[in-house]
């Protein structure tokens, strides 16, 4: 097991280094010119030979009369920069945010902090629904409630997330105004203590959850729901019950582990999937998180803010590969990963 | 012949879908053997969502694809007249009670106000202006008064009482009702020089003409060239408004631009025909003049952009001259009535019933609407009713929109699924067929491209590589990228398929006969994965569809004017336009989500007629 991790983290280390290499050639392709950008302020207080002489040493020192290779391995941090020292995305630096003046890894702190916080909410949230849900309506195939819950999850992922939310801003925050209708605080708020403050983000937050929540139900208990019904198919499951077993047991313990398997993958796949559909959610409801600033970064061409966040949603995605197949492995022994 | 059963409609339909026979069938040809299509087809449509899918499916598909035609989008169109007008068809809709009293009517924007014999009051139409004003909230002392006079602009109305006394209501906030020194003082003498013979109202701007030629205006003086030159003042005969500026026909018969906007504007240039003819009638569009010259002749000069200056040729001398905000409608000597100049809204379409020598006695002209009272007093109109789904923030008709948006998802979703399936299936062919390195490489890269969360990346290509592309380019750019970042799962299935196909008993027998590995994949394992490839197209499609109008809705997909089912939707994420103009989302959220659910009701029963095995579950 170990030797395959090893064989993994390998295979995601290449992957990433082809996938930086392909977004960041990919910005390269904007025609912007930092070093410009850089004088634009005193252009007005300089002589035009002063000018272009300070222009061509700022390009110098900013290497970026380099090949796209070299200007590449500075900024991941494999290359000497032109001050003599490895300063890249491995040492931690990920660029400066032009929109925002400040280094991209202090302006993404706290958005991260916040997306995490709504998607584990969120994730908790419809798993809580969803495998209930889905291991009834496998039970009772084919009755009323199953055939009803059939319909409500296929108009769930039919939908598209905006519009659900738009009708929850419609009924929760104009008609019956129960949630605010954006923002993670309320706004001027003073907080006596920390617990106040977290209060009012959960309150602020709620929406936003209850969206994501219902916009991932669809897939998730039509997933379960199927998984479900092969595995209650299962010769086993006759046996089980032939035995006199309690259905109960039947259900959680013989069938329900077996349908685990498909489930991991497919929770973990959307897992992922709620990191990218977040940009959705959170400009809906202008959340201060990943998605916002992501749109943001991108409507204001600040690229290596982008990039930086690119990176962050494919290690995630890499990584959350990784851990559906080693899980494949934990749930189901007969699964030999490693072989 | 069996007996009838079922509803007439549910017959309709097992007739038009599975054939008249299905209803007579006898054991015997129950136990025929059928093809595997066949089943398919029955198993298919059987069902009661795909039925209902495929209807839905089919209703919203005909009307994007020949909509169009009737709806015709005009990318440049909007109208600040017509901003945020909700779902009507009452604009031109006279109230009952005032049907065969008309004594007078005022038609302003989007309403009417009519005054009837016995002095009472009606509007109708679309009357509010914001969400507190209401040009049907008629104050108490407007209803108490005597009117003998009254006007409606965009968003006011001025009515003059018997006693001189003026009363403006509607928007006032934009000194619609402050009425200058002047005015105050011959409204309160009351005498000769405050005996009101004209009074029209404009965009935020009001003009009342005395007997004795003195014109006051009075209004919102940044939006309107509304000051008068001192040597026109007392000779005066007859004032028209544009949007911003005013022209008088003086007493000599002249026409004059009597305003101070300079010499060389469209406005204050009187075209040289109409030097030393004597006018009778004046009226003004709201970016043209037009003129009625003693002898019937119309001059029309200005900014003219909706055909204002295509005077038709009149059967008869012009009699009189009308006004709306694009178009003119001109009465004749011999009682025939035309109208010319814009008609998107049909404003220049005159009945039969008036166009001809019909008996009227006034024609009343709003910004699109038109009414003419006949002698009996009965009323007919030509020109806007409403709008069927109301409009959005630019005065654009949303119905329109809807139709054309809906034409532009659904070819850019068809088209990068299209583009998915050729890349999947290639890839996938070459995969599944070849094995190996290929197999291996082509997965790999699978997997990367389906782990990527999908829609930053399309975001950032669409972003990065969309910079410098023109919107028709940007429209054909977001297909190649929905196609490009969406064939894996078509690639999956692909090589999946031939993978498990190529084990088969059936192709060991086919290789068996000696027939050529070509002809093994193309005529033996190709029909029986296209039937699976089948059905992950279609709900590609509605996948591509959301994608598309997820992007359109950040701003990253079609760019605005041009209309889609997602950036219809962009400015809908704020809590005036949730709460105020519902209808600005409700409608295409709910085309929209009716057209993917009907999709994917289509793709769920394909699915489940095709692996039999999948419907069990």
């Amino acid at each position: 097991m170990g030797k395959y991790i090893l064989k993994r983290c390998g295979y995601i280390v290449v992957v990433f280094m082809i996938l930086s290499l392909l977004m960041y050639s990919l910005y390269n392709l904007i025609p912007t010119d930092p070093a410009r950008q850089e004088l634009e302020p005193q252009r007005k207080a300089l002589k035009a030979d002063e000018y272009q002489m300070l222009y061509q040493q700022l390009r110098k020192e900013m290497g970026l009369d380099d090949p796209l290779i070299v200007r590449y391995l500075r900024w991941i941090g494999l290359w000497k920069d032109t001050d003599g020292t490895f300063n890249g995305v491995f040492e931690g630096n990920f660029g400066y945010s032009n929109l925002y003046k400040r280094n991209v890894v202090d302006v993404i702190k706290t958005p991260m902090g916040n997306t995490i916080f709504i998607n584990i909410f969120s994730t908790i949230a419809s798993l809580g629904i969803t495998i209930p849900l889905g291991i009834y309506c496998a039970v009772h195939k084919g009755k009323r409630f199953d055939s009803v819950t059939q319909v409500v999850t296929m108009l769930g992922y039919s939908i598209p997330v905006y519009i659900i939310a738009l009708i929850f801003m419609y009924l929760l925050c104009v008609l019956w105004r129960v949630f605010p209708i954006m923002g993670t605080k309320t706004p001027g708020a003073v907080y006596a203590n920390g617990w106040q403050e977290f209060v009012d983000m959960l309150y602020h937050i709620a929406l936003p959850v209850i969206v994501m929540t219902f916009g991932s139900l669809g897939g998730m208990t039509r997933y379960v729901r199927s998984a479900m019904i092969d595995a209650l198919s299962m010769d086993y499951i006759r046996t089980a019950r032939a035995k006199g077993l309690r259905e109960k047991v039947v259900i959680y313990s013989h069938a329900w582990r077996n349908a685990l398997l498909p489930v991991i993958t497919s929770i973990l796949g959307w897992f992922l999937g709620i990191f990218g559909g977040s940009v959705i959610i959170e400009n809906t409801f202008s959340l201060n998180g990943m998605g916002k600033l992501y749109w943001q970064g991108l409507n204001n061409m600040d690229f290596e803010l982008v990039l930086a966040i690119q990176m962050f949603y494919s290690i995630v995605s890499l990584i959350g590969s990784l851990l559906i197949d080693i899980s494949y492995g934990l749930v189901d022994p007969r699964v030999r990963v490693d072989k | 012949m069996a007996k009838k059963k079922g509803f007439f409609l549910t017959r309709w339909f097992k007739r038009a879908f599975l054939g008249s026979d299905q209803e007579v069938r006898d054991f015997m040809q129950e136990e025929q053997v059928q093809t595997p299509f066949r089943t398919m087809a029955h198993n298919f449509f059987s069902k009661h969502t795909v039925r209902i899918g495929l209807i839905g499916f089919f209703l919203i598909f005909l009307f994007v694809l020949i909509g169009p035609r009737f709806w015709v989008l005009d990318l440049s169109d909007q109208d600040s007249t017509l901003t945020n007008l909700p779902p009507s068809s009452n604009m031109m809709d006279v109230p009952k009670e005032l049907k065969g009293k008309i004594a007078d009517i005022a038609a302003g924007r989007t309403y009417g106000v009519g005054l009837d014999t016995d002095g009472h009051l009606h509007t109708w139409g679309y009357t509010r202006i914001t969400e507190k004003i209401n040009i049907a909230d008629i104050p108490d002392e407007v209803r108490n008064a005597d009117l003998v006079m009254f006007a409606a602009g965009e968003d006011h109305v001025v009515a003059l009482g018997d006693d001189g006394q003026l009363y403006v209501w509607g928007n006032t906030r934009l000194q619609q009702g402050q009425f200058s020194s002047e005015m105050k003082k011959a409204m309160k003498a009351n005498d000769a020089t405050w005996d009101i013979i004209q009074l029209e109202a404009s965009n935020q701007f009001s003009a009342a003409l005395s007997s004795d030629g003195t014109l006051y205006l009075w209004g919102n003086t940044n939006v309107a060239d509304i000051k008068l030159r001192k040597q026109y003042q007392g000779n005066i005969a007859k004032v028209a408004l544009t949007s911003n500026e005013y022209i008088c026909l003086l007493k000599d018969g002249t026409v004059a631009y009597t305003g101070f906007k300079d010499k060389g504007s469209a406005f204050a240039a009187i075209p040289e025909n109409l030097q030393g003819v004597t006018v009778k009638d004046i009226a003004a569009t709201s970016s043209t003049m037009a003129a009625v010259t003693e002898d019937g002749q119309v001059v029309v000069w200005g900014n003219a952009k909706n055909g204002e200056k295509n005077i038709p040729a009149f059967s008869a001398p012009v009699k009189k001259l009308y006004a709306g905000r694009f178009h003119y409608t001109a009465w004749l000597e011999n009682g025939d009535v035309v109208s010319w100049g814009g008609n998107k809204y049909h404003q220049t379409e005159v009945p039969a019933s008036v166009a001809h020598g019909a008996n009227i006695r006034e024609i009343y002209t709003g910004n699109f609407q038109n009414y003419a009272v006949m002698e009996d007093g009965t009323v007919e109109t030509w020109g806007l009713k409403g709008f069927f789904l109301g409009t959005d923030g630019q005065g654009r008709d949303l119905l329109t929109r809807i139709v054309n948006g809906g034409r532009v998802t659904m070819t850019v979703g068809a088209i990068s699924v299209i583009i998915a399936t050729i890349i999947g299936v290639v890839l996938g062919g070459i995969a599944g067929y070849f094995g190996g390195k290929a197999d291996m490489l082509i997965m790999r890269i699978a997997e990367i491209v389906g782990g990527l969360p999908f829609i930053p990346f399309a975001m950032i290509l669409s972003a990065v590589i969309g910079s410098r592309l023109d919107p028709t380019q940007k429209m054909y750019l977001i297909m190649v990228v929905l196609g490009v970042l969406s064939w894996t799962g078509t690639c999956r299935l692909v090589r999946a398929q031939i993978l498990a196909q190529r084990e088969m008993e059936y192709v060991t027998a086919a290789k068996a006969m000696g027939i050529k590995e070509g002809t093994i994949v193309f005529r033996h394992i190709l029909p029986n994965v296209i039937s699976l490839l089948l059905v992950s197209m279609t709900l590609d499609f509605a996948t591509c569809m959301l994608t598309e109008s997820s992007l359109s809705y950040l701003g990253f997909g079609i760019p605005l004017p041009t209309p889609t089912w997602g950036n219809l939707l962009t400015g809908a994420n704020n809590s005036i336009v949730i709460q105020q103009y519902w209808w600005q989302w409700v409608f295409p959220a709910a085309i929209f989500g009716i057209c993917t659910i009907c999709i994917n009701m289509i793709g769920d029963g394909l699915r489940d007629a095709v692996d039999p095995k999948s419907a069990e579950r």
